[in-house]
């Protein structure tokens, strides 16, 4: 965990921590996210978090709408995402090759199943500034360029803000670690009621 | 070479032929709203800055320069009105018009990222689609 903002911090544990148990409820089997980094970056340095190779990266985005917004991104390299698809299909390692409507939808379905639990958790943790809770898209699948989708999700914010705060969740099912990583995206209001001291310049840094 | 990664953002390229000079800008938003900083980042600032850096190069203050564009990708279904490449796109060519840069080539749209190599010498551009193959802008 980067040094910093200790009750972010708190927050986003606990929103890993629901996220897990509903992960490993609708799997049936041990299921854990580990939230890895915190990072509140201006956008610009966040557009290369996932790394500038010419790998395609694939994963599921949510369009998030409430008290938190704006965006969700579930991602991960080619191989750990077919291990993940594989681990939620219960095949054996190393049966998906590709990327079909069968591996498509398990990964989409655990984004969603993720996704929502995590922030749920996150806005009741929040108290009366998440009350309003979050309304998300369905999420979508994509597999393209590391660079070019951090660049697109980032274009989502509003571009009233400057900063962004990324947090990197592990995926760890039956034990075993799938690199995956969770980036998330608060809109301006997200942003100020997950840290203040972000948004307001009385504050400081 | 100059090279960069683009989804919904914009690659513009600035190249003097004779001069086998290039730049290239990766532009995120289409207006600076007053800010300006890094010029580069936005459409409104982009273009005269690349311009100046492109002139300083080759020591010319009035050196034409034609452009080639690449990128704006809507890269997300669920994204409504609008979208931000779109926007970019449309900034940078209205800007290329008031400054009397003729536009040679434009690899824009689409839902996926592109990475882009740009030949200084040539102003070749080429430009590789996540997972639809390269096309050349020449």
């Amino acid at each position: 965990m980067t040094p910093g903002n200790g009750r972010l911090a708190a927050l986003f544990h606990r929103g890993a921590d629901d996220a897990s148990l509903a992960l490993a409820k609708w799997l049936g089997r041990p299921a854990a996210l580990l939230v890895q980094r915190l990072d509140t970056l201006p956008i610009e340095e966040a557009a290369a978090i996932m790394g500038s190779s010419e790998a395609l990266i694939c994963g599921c985005a949510m369009r998030i709408d409430g008290a938190i917004g704006d965006l969700l991104l579930l991602a991960s390299d080619d191989d750990a995402g077919l291990s993940l698809a594989d681990t939620l299909l219960e095949r054996p390692a190393g049966t998906s090759t590709g990327w079909g409507d069968l591996e498509r939808s398990a990964v989409i379905e655990t984004a969603n199943i993720v996704g929502c639990a995590y922030l749920n958790a996150i806005c009741a943790a929040l108290g009366p500034a998440g009350a309003a809770g979050i309304l998300p898209s369905p999420p979508v699948f994509l597999r393209d360029f590391p660079e070019a989708v951090m660049g697109a999700v980032l274009m989502e914010q509003p571009v009233l803000s400057e900063i962004v705060l990324l947090a990197r969740t592990e995926f760890r099912i039956d034990g075993t670690p799938i690199t995956c990583s969770l980036v998330f995206l608060p809109d301006a209001a997200g942003l100020a009621a997950l840290m203040p001291s972000a948004v307001d310049p009385g504050a400081g840094t | 070479m100059l090279r960069t990664f683009v989804g919904s953002c914009v690659g513009l390229v600035l190249h003097n032929r004779h001069h086998r000079a290039a730049g290239l800008a990766h532009v995120m938003l289409p207006s600076s709203n007053g800010r300006g900083s890094p010029p580069g980042k936005y459409a409104d600032t982009a273009v005269a800055e690349t311009l100046r850096l492109v002139r300083e190069a080759v020591g010319e203050p009035t050196l034409s320069v034609t452009a080639k564009l690449v990128g704006g990708a809507a890269m997300f279904a669920f994204q409504s009105g609008l979208p931000i490449g779109e926007q970019n796109v449309l900034a940078i060519e209205k800007i290329l018009l008031d400054f009397g840069i003729p536009i040679t080539g434009r690899l824009c749209g689409g839902r996926h990222g592109r990475r882009l190599t740009v030949d200084v010498v040539t102003g070749v551009v080429t430009v590789e689609t996540a997972g639809q193959g390269t096309e050349i802008l020449a």
